[in-house]
């Protein structure tokens, strides 16, 4: 519960929360909206297609049961990403999650995931170099502390806006800002390698 | 040719939409600049395209109904608890009603139990009660007051023998 016990958002009841409380109650529907956005996110965190799944699932059901207390100041997207955020940490802190990640094992190469992208319409030489450029991006990004990590996805995989990457993370917009840029200088090193 | 280019913080920038007039007019004229964005940008739509195409691969595997699936216990287990504790609190109040009104066909077998049981024990107590025991019982009638002369007879003939 400490994923909810976070989500105090200040401001006044409105008709629009109650459309989205409304949204919240078809629990179906929300995941059918939601749920691809939501194991994406918790997926390129955690780099583990069953913990995903947990974490994507705890998310809707955390939010189905605190569907009252969604205040409205956000979006309902910002207000699951948020809930994943909480869940994705509690997660990467548990002793057991530590230890499969020092043991490498549920880290996927970047190699398998440019191997699986699709590029039509594409020479087998310019795919070659989308695949080195992509390998590179990955690891660089896959080095990132967990924070940066996701506030980088967040922005450039779910293509979020500042202020809202903010309320979801529960940071200041400039913090926000400050991880962009180093990560965005990681990304920028990395492919500079292959130069 | 402008050889005032756009520093790393500033192509940065340009790629967060914090996009100044003066970043735009120098884009505009100057090709390295514009290669250099181009380029990040590139990088950052592959990292995208990746990461969405491998999500929703992995998200084909998943059935959806996992989350219903998942929830159904926890509902059918709150039925059944509410289906048994009201059970078990009727049991729990029936029980001492049970146990003080036996059947009365019962308490005739107890009742006739415990006479035989009530007759064994006189018997035992008359048995225990008793100077001699019954096997011996005989041998008390065969000396008397009066056969004592006879018995001193018997003892003479006793010593002669």
């Amino acid at each position: 519960m400490e994923a909810l016990e976070q989500l105090n958002y200040p401001g006044e009841l409105s008709p629009l929360r109650d459309r989205m409380i409304a949204e919240l109650e078809d629990v179906n529907t929300l995941c059918a909206t939601y749920r691809s956005r939501i194991y994406r996110y918790a997926l390129l965190s955690l780099k583990d297609p069953d913990l995903a799944e947990t974490v994507t699932q705890d998310c809707f059901l955390k939010a189905f049961k605190a569907r009252k207390d969604f205040r409205g100041d956000c979006s309902i997207a910002t207000w699951l990403t948020r809930i994943a955020t909480n869940l994705i940490r509690d997660c990467t802190r548990s002793r057991k999650f530590q230890f499969w990640k020092t043991a490498g094992s549920t880290a996927l190469e970047a190699g398998d995931i440019a191997d699986r992208l699709r590029s039509p319409g594409i020479s087998p030489e310019n795919s070659l170099v989308v695949r080195e450029e992509l390998v590179k991006v990955w690891d660089a990004v896959d080095a990132l502390p967990d924070k940066q990590r996701s506030v980088f996805v967040l922005r450039f995989v779910e293509e979020m806006e500042l202020p809202e990457i903010a309320t979801a993370m529960g940071l200041h917009v400039g913090t926000i800002k400050s991880h962009l840029h180093r990560g965005l200088a990681a990304v920028r090193k990395a492919m500079e390698k292959t130069r | 040719m402008n050889t005032n280019h756009l520093s790393a913080w500033e192509q940065e920038e340009y790629i967060l939409d914090e996009r100044t007039p003066q970043m735009l007019r120098h884009l505009s004229e100057c090709a390295e600049c514009r290669a250099a964005v181009a380029r990040l940008e590139d990088g950052l739509g592959v990292y995208r395209k990746a990461a969405v195409e491998w999500s929703a691969e992995s998200l084909a595997a998943r059935p959806q109904q996992l989350l219903i699936a998942r929830k159904q216990p926890l509902l059918s287990l709150r039925w059944a608890m509410a289906a048994i504790i009201p059970l078990v609190l009727l049991l729990i109040a029936l029980l001492p009603f049970r146990a003080s009104s036996p059947r009365p066909v019962q308490q005739a077998a107890q009742v006739r139990d415990d006479s035989r049981d009530d007759a064994l024990l006189d018997q035992v107590d008359e048995q225990i009660s008793a100077a001699v025991p019954s096997s011996m019982e005989s041998l008390t009638h065969l000396v008397s007051t009066g056969d004592r002369a006879t018995a001193k007879g018997s003892k003479h003939l006793v010593q002669n023998n």
